[in-house]
């Protein structure tokens, strides 16, 4: 590869300072030449030839800075043109990583969205079997005081003492004793359908723990209004035989919502 | 045509030889006019070194000037095809927040 060429620019200030320098003796040399008449053979005529040689090259190299100007002039333009480019690609980069972003997010919401899915496919209960507990825990009386009640019914939203004593667990503990409890009027009456209504118990105690919100510890016939004392004291007693709420009726309403026979709470135990 | 005889005008101005001749015409005739021209001379050469100063993209040579002007023309070819490419890319538009 051939030597870097010079600069047209250095090329023309060279040329230009040889014009200058061989002009300069050029003149000096034909004034000495006139004042003291010496001959001088052919020096002035290889300045002189010389002189045109860089006029000659002076005046090409300038015509070569004119066209380099041109040239210089549609650089300029397509510098403009590739700078305007490179922030047409930076918009456009800036764009397509928002874009990414967005989608990034999207498809990660996407994806725990069908993780919450999955999970709570897995965990589904069914609604048939959410009814039927809810229905229980209402017949029971838990949510809601019985239209009967007025104060001094011993009923309760939850199992009384000496219901729990009547119950599975209460006799297990007193098995050793045999029947020291024997307090409860009708106890063989009641054992029948104690086991039935310690079932019932225990799943209102499992339904307690999953649904919370559903038994609030606000019994309204805490603060139960006196003007409800209508019925007769004796009759609280006769409604302590039975398992709260657990009436014939509710009993019914409780078979029919279930079309599952092993659901029966009297076969449970 | 005009663009020809301006292009000579250019050419002559860029020429000494004029100016040198005129010189040793005044010296031949002992004219006193000798130093009038010569300080012509010395203006001319000045005011071409100034012209020369100020003249744009000589700064470099033809050669390597046609080579950059080469790059450059590629590189806007090649930025042109590149957001034509990327733009077309696009097959669907992002949705504006409501």
């Amino acid at each position: 590869m051939a030597a870097a060429e010079k600069p047209t620019k250095e090329k023309l200030l060279s040329t230009l300072d040889d014009i200058e320098v061989l002009s300069r003796e050029l003149i000096e040399m034909l004034a000495l030449s006139r004042t003291q008449k010496l001959p001088q053979p052919g020096e002035d005529t290889e300045i002189l030839d010389l002189l045109v040689q860089r006029d000659k090259e002076f005046q090409e190299l300038m015509q070569t800075a004119v066209e380099q100007g041109k040239v210089h002039q549609e650089m300029q333009a397509l510098e403009k043109e590739v700078e305007k480019r490179d922030s047409d690609i930076q918009q456009l980069q800036k764009q397509l990583k928002e874009a990414e972003h967005i989608l990034a997010t999207a498809v990660y919401q996407a994806k725990e969205k069908l993780k919450s899915i999955e999970k709570a496919r897995k965990g589904s209960i069914s609604s048939e079997e959410i009814i039927k507990y809810a229905h229980r825990i209402s017949a029971s009386n838990a949510v809601c005081a019985p239209l009967n009640w007025v104060p001094g019914d011993p009923r309760r939203p939850y199992p009384t003492d000496l219901e729990m004593r009547s119950g599975i667990l209460g006799n297990m503990s007193n098995m050793s004793t045999n029947g020291v409890n024997g307090h409860l009027p009708g106890d063989a009456l009641a054992a029948g359908r104690l086991p039935g209504r310690f079932t019932l118990f225990s799943s209102w105690l499992s339904l307690s723990c999953k649904y919370c919100d559903i038994l609030t510890p606000q019994y309204p016939w805490q603060s139960a209004d006196v003007s409800m004392g209508i019925l007769p004291p004796h009759h609280g007693n006769d409604f302590g035989l039975e398992p709260p709420g657990h009436n014939k009726e509710n009993e019914d309403d409780v078979e029919a919502m279930s079309t599952d026979s092993s659901s029966s709470s009297s076969d449970s135990d | 045509m005009a663009s020809t005889v301006s292009v000579v005008e250019e050419v002559e101005d860029y020429s000494f030889l004029p100016i040198i001749h005129d010189i040793i015409k005044c010296m031949d005739k002992d004219s006193p006019d000798v130093h009038q021209e010569l300080n012509k001379l010395k203006t001319k050469i000045q005011e071409a070194r100034e012209q020369i100063s100020a003249m744009p993209g000589i700064d470099m040579s033809p050669a390597l000037q046609e080579s950059k002007l080469r790059t450059l023309r590629e590189q806007v070819r090649t930025k042109n095809q590149l957001l034509q490419k990327y733009k077309s890319l696009c097959m669907f538009d992002i949705p504006k927040p409501s």
